[in-house]
């Protein structure tokens, strides 16, 4: 039996026994650009204390829906639901303040400010003191900027201006900054894009490792399947703008279509295979 | 497309090692704080010389140079630490020199009324000026703040019946005891440096540190919660408060306003000396200002075409130094750090003895990791 479902609004139900309540949850979403439909009713339902992974060939509207869930984009139609609560068509920065932070694709950081200050400007992002000009709560975060940038791998970095670290750095940066706001949900949009395998791996570990002991949801996108399957818990696979399959792992790699996609001439997914 | 996508991440790669990267902000990468203090005291002690040494003309001039270091480092506020260059902040400055001036001549009020209301007048008209122009960004933001600075300088110069139009206001408007020269300059002197204390300590705050992020990388600042249109608002009220403040000090050794003061040529001069001093730096902009009024004083004497020579330093300064002298400064200082040690412990090229341990090497004691960074370190 396979829960793969082909077409639109799946609702799939939660992993485990016990339903686990949902943290982040679409429900039909569709965007348009012109005439063009790079999201095409894609439902998700992000359940608490997981790794739930998005995965699909470049094209597939990853990026597209990842944007739509952070407010970058408004949607055409269909909600966006944070802990419950309508976030639909809010400012970035009111979402990300509701406990939703993110990594980019293409990996923006703060170049001129230190890789400690880019931190610590996170942490202040996250707390209550954004108009404080006149006590330097940013001082009193250094203890745990270093806490942070130490699971990343960069606390040797601390001093260095950002903008000078290597790229794999910049990205472990990037998660970082994500990582500083203390978010509910963690999205991470092909965080192990342009990465060594070596460097793939720690992150893959990280993104465990915050999952297993910190609490966090993750939800990322990969476009390389057999990465998210070791340790998602949840797959869902986009296709052209739409949900062609959801499920476990196992179940997504056993379901025809996604065979289908995979091996009929998209060429996708296979190339840390060799 | 995995293909295109390496290629685009090169890219960006290359872009972000080739564009230059300095630190944003004084400290860390640049002197120790004692240093630091130390040179801070000594400029105060200076300037404070200067007071009683200069006279009255040389002190004027000097006046007024102290007066534009308070407009650059609030202009500054916006272009080095929020990454926004208005082209409008003349439109404050001058509302703080007519504010006085007006209050004067029609009302007679007292000075030290104006001179605190004027800050507030100008942090609500920065206030309403940010409401619109920050909902544009870049050269858009510029030219709305360049053309919100043309409104208030075709105000002041049609409006004759209240302004006098293109004649300005001119009178004895300002207590005769800081019509003294010597007295004057003091309490500009006073002014600016309480007010640079104040800008200071809101660079260096949470809220100064979110801005330089802002600047940065704003997709970046408001995807981790800050409110980007928000915070800019709040630097543009602040260097808003800070602009009037300094065109009441305009009055102090002008003792008139005129259109001219509102006009963009005006905020140009701001951007002028932010660039030649340096925008990355705190008081960068301040020794710009410092070093506009100075070399404008020098050269009007000498050329007509005193304009054409400034316009040529901003154009080397742009091209070779995009820190300023400020950021050159630093780095001869760096460059001396390294050398000097390195130098006296090999002695001068061509001299007998190289002292290699000798008692200055305690003094350079501080440096040791700047000398071993010398490249031509290990040949003899």
């Amino acid at each position: 039996m396979t829960s793969a479902n082909s077409g639109a609004g799946a609702a799939a139900p939660p992993p485990g026994p016990a339903p686990v309540p949902v943290l982040l949850e679409a429900r039909r979403l569709v965007r348009d650009f012109g005439s063009f439909r790079a999201v095409n009713d894609v439902s998700l339902r992000v359940a608490e204390g997981t790794i739930h992974s998005v995965i699909g060939p470049n094209g597939a509207g990853k990026t597209t829906l990842f944007r739509l869930l952070t407010g970058i984009h408004r949607p055409t139609s269909g909600r966006v639901l944070l802990d419950g609560r309508d976030v639909t068509g809010q400012a970035p920065h009111a979402i990300a303040r509701r406990g939703l932070a993110q990594s980019f694709q293409l990996t923006t950081i703060f170049p001129r400010l230190t890789v400690l200050e880019s931190v610590q400007a996170a942490i202040v992002a996250a707390s209550g003191h954004r108009a404080d000009f006149v006590s330097r709560f940013h001082r009193s975060t250094v203890p745990e900027a270093m806490r942070v940038l130490g699971r990343v791998g960069l606390a040797d970095h601390a001093r260095t201006l950002a903008g000078t670290l290597s790229h794999g750095d910049q990205r472990a940066l990037d998660v970082a900054l994500a990582l500083a706001t203390k978010p509910k949900v963690l999205l991470l949009d092909e965080p192990t894009a342009g990465m060594s395998e070596a460097e793939t791996e720690r992150t893959i570990a990280l993104i465990a490792d915050l999952v297993r002991t910190g609490g966090i949801t993750v939800l990322f996108s990969e476009h390389d399947m057999d990465i998210v399957f070791g340790i998602s818990d949840r797959v869902t696979v986009l296709h052209q703008g739409r949900v062609i399959a959801e499920g476990t792992g196992p179940q997504v790699r056993a379901n025809e279509e996604v065979t289908a996609v995979y091996l009929g001439g998209s060429g996708w997914g296979m190339q840390r295979d060799a | 497309m995995t293909v295109a996508r390496q290629v685009l991440q090169a890219v960006a790669r290359a872009a972000a090692g080739a564009r230059r990267v300095r630190a944003s902000q004084p400290g860390g990468a640049l002197a120790p704080p004692a240093a630091r203090a130390t040179g801070l005291a000594g400029v105060a002690a200076v300037l404070v010389a200067f007071g009683f040494l200069l006279g009255a003309s040389s002190l004027l001039t000097l006046e007024e140079a102290v007066g534009l270091a308070l407009f650059a480092v609030a202009t500054n506020l916006l272009v080095g630490y929020a990454g926004l260059v208005s082209f409008g902040q003349a439109a404050f400055y001058g509302l703080g020199a007519y504010t006085v001036a007006l209050s004067w001549q029609h009302y007679n009020w007292p000075f030290w009324l104006t001179f605190t209301l004027a800050p507030v007048l100008g942090g609500a008209a920065a206030f309403l000026v940010g409401l619109v122009a920050l909902r544009a960004r870049f050269l858009y933001f510029a030219l709305l703040t360049l053309a919100f600075s043309q409104l208030f300088y075709e105000i002041a110069e049609n409006q004759y019946h209240f302004t006098s139009g293109a004649n300005g206001v001119f009178g004895p408007m300002v207590p005769s005891a800081l019509a003294q020269p010597r007295a004057g300059y003091f309490f500009v002197l006073a002014v600016v440096a309480a007010c640079l204390a104040i800008l200071w300590k809101v660079t260096a705050s949470s809220f100064g540190l979110t801005l330089r992020a802002i600047r940065e990388n704003r997709a970046r600042a408001e995807a981790l919660g800050i409110n980007v249109f928000r915070q800019e608002l709040i630097a543009f009220v602040i260097s808003g408060v800070f602009c009037s403040l300094a065109g009441t000090l305009f009055v102090v050794y002008s003792q008139s306003a005129y259109p001219e003061l509102l006009d963009w040529q005006q905020s140009g001069y701001a951007v002028f000396m932010v660039v030649i001093g340096g925008m990355f730096t705190f008081l960068g902009p301040a020794l710009g200002a410092v070093i506009y009024t100075v070399g404008q004083q020098f050269l009007i004497s000498r050329t007509a075409d005193w304009q054409l020579i400034l316009g040529a330093v901003l154009l080397l300064i742009v091209l070779f130094r995009p820190d300023g002298l400020a950021g050159l400064a630093d780095s001869a200082a760096r460059w001396l750090a390294q050398r000097v040690p390195a130098v006296m412990r090999r002695g001068a090229p061509g001299s007998k003895a190289p002292p290699r341990v000798a008692p200055v090497a305690s003094a350079s004691e501080g440096e040791p990791q700047h000398a071993a960074r010398v490249p031509g370190d290990e040949r003899e």
